[in-house]
């Protein structure tokens, strides 16, 4: 395993970005935020420094009370930082907010804003007009997201009768309207099921995608979800960014080999006969369930550790010499929880109490 | 029953393993006092714990008694000082102070609706809570109608100590005062249910319903002038509602030299029973009377009410504008 | 997969062009905000009609129950007069504390507020979209207690200088419209207190304002209610010029001193207003309370 990093160390390999405010999509410098709460004010916000760049989908990942939505809070300008700066496309939160507003939208997860006696249809034109569309442009506009989620259906039903999966929709229809340069989702899954999550996903994807500098902020606390969808991403507990990176860059922390799990019709000479391939950290048969199950198949199971993907090609065809054919093959990751715990010493969902460092 | 052996299980035993059908019985008389005292408790936390305890009081004793306030102000300029104007003032303020309870009790009970469906949204789990979902509204409603009363009290006391209006305690009927409060308290809360019955079909804006449905009922009970102002069929329509003889029966009890509501000259009782002003036996019988046909209209209407909105989905949906 | 094309709709060069409204697009943007708040209000009114016998029908008994007052006590007939316009007039009082004042507190329960404040439109466009919504039924029930209240009660009107009575009723208006903005920028703050607080801006406002009778009858207390209520000074003025010539003698200023108060007061309310929410929205993201619900 690798060594542990120090929390809040950038480990990303892409080049740090420069001190051109217009260079960022996003930009926080020693951000705390401290709300006055009885019995004792609470921190949300410890000191984050953050960069996004310009057409970068980025995320926050961590538990719930992490910091994340205060984060974002700050971001859209429904917020002021205790201390510190915060910029959106250079433009500051504290007093720049108008300007902010025009470029951006946001949208959460569980929202259940609106008025229940209008229909869809109607919600998301009244807040076409709230960002600037014209009377005739907003519906037109409307009804290109309606079908664009998906919503055809259900243009002309109240929105107080919507399910959970249409309201969402709904709400990212409304976060579309304004085409937005920078698009803050807070946890827009949330409470969604997995066909309901995914279409929003997709959704979102396909949006940005559609037109090059489009930038995303996510907040999530599902690590799926991160890993799917984010270039990027900062972890976050207790308001402090312990890790920034892309998702492989972050499992390496934890994992800096790959590890493969072979399942061959047979090997003769045991895994001892790859360990002393080119790549080949570690060779061993697979124990406990794998074993047992390569055992019912009658097969040989074997664990495998590289230094990298690469060297995967030479055991294959070390194998082919051998005579072996490969049954199964399945690379084991790490998962972002494993860095998270790395990084803290405890899962999302065990209490701080617990945490080891 | 335990479904391995099929013998039947006691009440309130539980099967071996299995459902309690006992617990699925419907409550005595300890539980629908639990769930009134219960949200009863709720509604006096909700309506007291907003504000500091002064601010608490000015704010319930503002309402009644700048209404009171209003109609003295109008009783001077017209009638000046003299001995007609001391009994007119009487009879307003008087009217006024009552008035606080059945604001508060009409507006306390309905609003329970809008706010635990629209605010708190709320309303769907105590619907589907084992209490009776009527008898938690009463609960909610009861905070308000105690706010008012503190309301009515105060008023009552400005204007004996400094609106001239004359109290004996001495001339206080006490026995007809407190049946008569009861039937009236009572009927307050049967039109609060009514009103919430309406509410649970409206929408958020039905806040001033309430309201505006307590000031329609202010025209015509006898709240502020003497019935014989009203048309003949409009009085018709008084006598038969049981706040105009609850404060035709107060006013009596509590204040016997004042003008009586419901009687006087070219008064449709008058005319119907011969008399100038109703004696004590009438107004009670009366007052009960209405009150039970009142609350038996309300409990019809309720029932058709829920009935209506389970089946429109009405119950946990939000509205607005 | 839905066509890239459903997904693009303006394009500007980047974040910082699209940033830049020039005040035409400012301007428009507030403009068609007036008229998208404004819309679930009307739509509203279209899709459950029994406002028109909870926000019109009785509400006119009301007003009837203070006509009735005067008539037990015999009052001259202006009396009644006064009573009716009083009685028209608390329509749009209770639009501008119920739909106005006491309305975004409402959005942020139920989590609108933070979509008006991510959006780019001033929050006063919003708060007159909402009282443009609500418009329509006070205007039609201050007609049915106007029209309706002269024809069965006998109300005379004698009414010398109706540019000057056009004038003072939309004064009135606008300043009482500006006492509501400014009243809905405190209620963020305040919290639940709101509620109870719009509720004290009822009976109280309707004695000091003189609701049912002339404002000057409560002396000096009347003097600063015509100096400070919207209300107070736009009924006087209303009262004078809707009734001239007749036998009550009204000590309050005469109508044109008021309405000059109203012109002085719509300016003050107005900046006040503006000065209010500008706060209030530095005040609450300050302290985090644009989403707070449980307050």
């Amino acid at each position: 395993m690798g060594r542990r990093p120090t929390p809040g160390v950038l480990v990303s390999d892409v080049p740090r970005p420069t001190d051109a405010i217009s260079d960022h999509a996003i930009e926080a410098r020693a951000v705390t935020r401290v709300y006055k709460a009885r019995p004792a004010p609470v921190t949300a916000l410890a000191g984050i420094d953050l960069e996004v760049a310009p057409g970068e989908f980025f995320g926050l990942l961590g538990p719930n009370g992490a910091g994340k939505t205060t984060l974002i809070k700050i971001f859209t300008t429904l917020l002021l930082p205790t201390t510190g700066t915060a910029r959106v496309f250079g433009f500051d939160v504290a007093v720049q907010t108008k300007q902010i507003r025009r470029i951006m939208n946001m949208v959460a997860g569980g929202e259940q804003s609106g008025y229940g006696v209008l229909t869809v249809r109607e919600q998301l034109w009244m807040f076409s007009q709230f960002y600037g569309l014209g009377t005739r442009e907003g519906w037109g506009r409307v009804d290109d997201l309606i079908e664009a989620v998906g919503l055809g259906e259900q243009r002309l039903q109240r929105i107080s009768s919507l399910s959970t999966g249409e309201r969402q929709k709904m709400n990212l229809a409304r976060g579309l309207l304004n085409d937005p340069w920078i698009l803050f989702l807070d946890e827009p899954t949330l409470g969604l099921d997995v066909s309901a999550a995914r279409v929003v996903r997709h959704l979102v994807s396909d949006w940005r995608a559609a037109v090059p500098g489009r930038t995303v902020l996510l907040t999530t606390h599902y690590m799926a979800e991160a890993d799917e969808l984010c270039e990027r991403i900062a972890i976050v507990d207790h308001g402090r960014i312990l890790a920034i990176g892309s998702p492989a860059e972050l499992k390496r922390m934890v994992q800096r080999e790959s590890i493969f799990r072979l399942e061959l019709d047979r090997l003769d000479g045991g895994p001892a006969v790859l360990a002393g391939l080119p790549g080949v950290v570690h060779a061993s048969p697979a124990g406990g369930a794998d074993a047992g199950a390569a055992l019912d198949r009658q097969t040989v199971a074997v664990n495998l550790v590289l230094t990298d993907d690469a060297a995967l090609g030479g055991v294959v065809g070390a194998l082919g010499s051998l005579g072996a054919h490969i049954v199964a093959l399945a690379k084991s990751e790490p998962s972002l929880e494993d860095v998270f715990v790395e990084l803290v010493g405890r899962g999302f969902d065990d209490a701080p109490a617990e945490a080891s460092r | 029953m335990s479904a391995e052996s099929g013998t039947a299980t006691a009440p309130g035993q539980r099967s071996s393993g299995g459902f309690d059908r006992s617990r699925a019985d419907r409550g005595g008389p300890a539980t629908t006092w639990r769930a009134f005292a219960t949200s009863a408790r709720l509604g006096w936390q909700m309506e007291a714990n907003w504000t500091d305890p002064l601010l608490f009081f000015i704010y319930s004793v503002a309402k009644p008694l700048a209404s009171a306030l209003i109609l003295v102000i109008m009783v001077q300029i017209v009638s000046g000082g003299g001995t007609g104007a001391a009994a007119a003032r009487a009879f307003v303020v008087i009217g006024s102070a009552l008035w606080a309870f059945v604001l508060a009790g009409v507006q306390g009970i309905a609003w329970s609706v809008l706010d635990d469906r629209e605010r708190y949204r709320m309303l769907k789990y105590l619907y589907v809570s084992p209490s009776d979902f009527l008898v938690v509204l009463v609960g909610r409603g009861v905070a308000r109608v105690a706010v008012g009363g503190m309301g009515a009290a105060i008023t009552l006391v400005v204007g004996v100590l400094f609106l001239g209006v004359s109290f004996d305690p001495g001339r206080v009927d006490w026995g007809m005062a407190v049946v008569v409060m009861i039937g009236g308290l009572a009927a307050v809360v049967a039109l609060g249910i009514l009103m919430a019955a309406v509410c649970l079909q409206t929408r958020q804006e039905s806040w001033s319903y309430p309201e505006a449905v307590a000031g329609a009922l202010f025209l015509v009970v006898g709240a502020v002038f003497p019935l014989s102002v009203l048309p003949l069929p409009v009085q018709g329509v008084s006598l038969l509602l049981p706040l105009t003889w609850w404060m035709a029966g107060f006013r009596q009890a509590v204040f016997p030299a004042t003008i009586s509501s419901v009687g006087g000259d070219g008064s449709l009782f008058q005319a119907l029973a011969g008399s100038a002003t109703p004696d004590a036996t009438t107004i009670v019988l009366a007052l009960l009377a209405t009150t039970v046909l009142v609350t038996l209209v309300t409990a019809v209407l309720f029932r058709f009410s829920e009935r209506r909105a389970k089946d429109r989905g009405l119950i946990d949906r939000t509205t607005g504008s | 997969m839905t066509g890239p094309n459903l997904y693009v709709h303006r394009r500007t060069s980047g974040p910082r062009a699209a940033a830049a409204w020039d005040r035409r697009q400012v301007l428009m943007n507030n403009l068609r905000t007036v008229l998208g708040r404004a819309f679930p209000r009307l739509i509203g009114l279209t899709r459950e009609p029994s406002w028109l016998l909870f926000e019109v029908g009785l509400p006119f008994l009301t007003t009837s129950a203070f006509v009735l007052v005067y008539r037990a006590l015999q009052a001259p007939s202006e009396y009644i007069g006064f009573v009716v316009v009083g009685g028209a007039m608390t329509a749009f009082w209770l639009n501008v504390i119920w739909m106005m004042a006491a309305q975004l507190y409402w959005e942020k329960d139920q989590g609108n507020l933070e979509l008006y404040f991510t959006a780019p439109m001033d929050m006063m466009a919003v708060l007159f979209g909402m009282a443009i919504g609500g418009m329509l039924a006070s205007c039609l029930r201050a007609a049915v207690v106007l029209v309706i209240g002269s024809v069965v009660y006998g109300v005379h009107f004698s009414v010398d200088q109706w540019l000057p009575l056009l004038a003072v009723f939309f004064l009135t208006l606008v300043a009482l419209y500006g006492l509501g903005m400014m009243l809905a920028s405190l209620f963020v703050l305040w919290g639940r207190e709101a509620f109870h607080m719009t509720q004290l801006l009822q009976e109280p406002m309707y004695f000091v304002s003189g609701l049912n009778f002339p404002v000057g009858q409560l002396g000096f207390l009347g003097a600063l209610a015509v100096a400070l209520l919207p209300l107070a000074v736009g009924l006087d003025a209303m009262r004078q010029l809707a009734f001239a010539g007749g036998p009550i003698v009204f000590t309050t200023p005469p109508p044109g001193v008021e309405v000059l108060i109203l012109v002085v007061m719509s300016v003050v309310f107005l900046g006040l207003a503006r000065f209010c929410l500008r706060t209030m929205e530095r005040l609450a993201r300050h302290e985090g309370r644009l989403t707070a619900r449980w307050r």
